[in-house]
């Protein structure tokens, strides 16, 4: 029996092909959840609910009324709500001096309005208790450059997740948030696609690599079982980026100069 | 299925109780496939909690390091490697700070500072294939609780060692965390649950409703164990979200 079996479970955020929402959702399908799909592509959603035999939900997780509207088609089409996991994101890369308000809007819409929002339709919904978790980042503890914005939203969802946390313990609710470090996703690809530039990051994991979306599906897993008694709390999984740190941006054009022979 | 710890080798120590922590984790390491050695001061006792489990018990004081490197001997001589390792030997022991010892002082580090740091090397050493190595925090790191400074003064320079450790042994494969359990029913508090003034003012303070169990801190254990934690040098709550709020005072035990 799935470590998971019975559970109805929300992974929203994974309708882009091979990201990390779709690897949390095919590994809680894995450990025996129903689980529903969400985000902005319905065919691409809809292929993967095929796949692990759930369901496709729309969402644009920047507007309160469709978060609301997924939630709730989520509890009808389930019978009900135990695990959600917002797995939505924007890796804005773009000098602190350079950002714009309009992308700042963009990413609070994203990621801290949106997440807030969520969980106001997820307590409510979440009769019998449940697991919520947040997929924040590494960089909302430690330090990257040209990261800000996102970096902002992911400290502001981290504390989020402890107040909600406290206040709704005693529903049943746990709610907490896992934070991976560089990890290979679309998100990622045109980064990882430079010569150098990924190589740049492995010093600064302890374990000597850094980590794989099914590490953090892994994480999800464990965060969503009735085994774990966590709250309010901020998992990094991560193979010990924390410790460390990530490359300055000096130490990442020096990686990509070395890999491609450019000359910077 | 396969069960999460199949052909693992684990050590625990501080199993010497059915009612601990060690035991519960004992158990259910046992029922995921692994195969153990236990360990505690109490010979006598540990054995029992031992053959239940098919497990190997050994004497072993955390304060002694001989003990603590004949201890991995022992799992590297039964089964021929170590996987796991969990800490659980603790002692209680309370002051105000005006009125702590040194004797209280130094013997809260001995245990809990200086034996994590022994077992933690001792252990490390015989990890020959990596591993995952797991030590006892407090609720008390994370909230200040009365009379507990040279207690969780010595669990939190441990802590502090746990992620100098994480950082140096990662490259050889060997993961280091703690856990953190909260208030919870066990051997070593059985004393204070028996006390309702005591346990009605804790349970106040946990947003989750009820008390961590040995249990708890077993699911922990074996998470934190198993090959899926890509997880070092943290501390993970079991404290029932205690953390967020507070320890209560001794004059609120009414």
């Amino acid at each position: 029996m799935g470590r998971l079996a019975g559970k109805r479970a929300l992974v929203v955020g994974a309708a882009g092909v091979g990201n990390m929402g779709q690897a949390i959702a095919r590994r809680l399908a894995a450990e025996g959840a129903m689980v529903a799909v969400a985000g902005r592509s319905m065919d691409v959603l809809e292929a993967l609910a095929t796949e692990i035999g759930g369901v496709a939900l729309s969402c644009d997780f920047s507007d309160r009324a469709s978060i609301f509207a997924m939630v709730a088609a989520c509890q009808a089409q389930l019978g009900g709500l135990d695990i959600a996991v917002n797995a939505t994101g924007w890796g804005l890369l773009k000098p602190f001096l350079e950002t714009t308000d309009e992308e700042f809007d963009r990413m609070y819409a994203l990621q801290l309005r949106g997440p807030f929002q969520f969980l106001q339709a997820l307590i409510p919904a979440m009769t019998e208790g449940g697991s919520i978790i947040q997929v924040s980042s590494a960089t909302a503890t430690i330090m990257f450059h040209d990261h800000d914005a996102y970096m902002a939203t992911k400290a502001g969802t981290d504390h989020m997740i402890r107040s909600v946390a406290n206040q709704f313990g005693e529903r049943g609710i746990r709610v907490n948030s896992i934070s991976p470090g560089v990890t290979e996703t679309p998100m990622t690809a045109d980064a990882a696609a430079v010569p150098g530039l990924m190589d740049a990051f492995k010093k600064g994991y302890p374990l000597g690599r850094y980590g794989t979306m099914e590490d953090i599906a892994a994480g999800c897993v464990w965060l969503a079982s009735d085994e774990c008694f966590m709250t309010g709390q901020n998992m990094q999984v991560n193979g010990g980026l924390t410790l460390r740190g990530n490359p300055s941006k000096a130490e990442i054009e020096a990686a990509v100069t070395a890999a491609t022979g450019a000359a910077g | 299925m396969m069960a999460r710890l199949d052909g693992k080798v684990a050590i625990i120590l501080g199993a010497s109780d059915p009612r601990s922590m060690g035991a519960a984790t004992a158990r259910r390491f046992a029922a995921e496939g692994a195969r153990l050695v236990l360990a505690a001061r109490r010979k006598e006792a540990v054995e029992a909690v031992a053959a239940d489990l098919g497990a190997t018990a050994v004497a072993c004081d955390i304060t002694n390091e001989a003990q603590l490197e004949a201890l991995a001997q022992t799992a590297l001589d039964t089964y021929g490697k170590l996987d796991a390792a969990i800490n659980f030997a603790g002692v209680g022991g309370s002051a105000p700070v005006i009125d702590t010892t040194a004797e209280l002082l130094r013997e809260q580090s001995e245990v809990h500072f200086v034996g994590t740091g022994l077992f933690i090397k001792q252990m490390a050493r015989a990890m020959t294939g990596g591993g995952s190595i797991i030590t006892t925090s407090s609720l008390t790191v994370l909230v200040q609780a009365h009379g507990y400074g040279a207690y969780a003064g010595a669990k939190g320079g441990a802590d502090v060692l746990v992620k100098v450790a994480a950082n140096e042994l990662g490259e050889k494969g060997i993961r280091v965390n703690s856990l953190a359990p909260g208030f919870t029913k066990s051997a070593m508090t059985e004393d204070y649950f028996a006390m309702e003034a005591v346990t009605k003012a804790f349970l106040k303070e946990m947003p989750l409703g009820r008390f961590p169990t040995v249990e708890d801190i077993a699911n922990t254990a074996l998470w934190l164990a198993s090959d899926e934690a890509f997880v070092t040098g943290q501390r993970i709550d079991v404290t029932a979200g205690q953390a967020l709020r507070r320890a209560p005072r001794d004059e609120e035990f009414v």
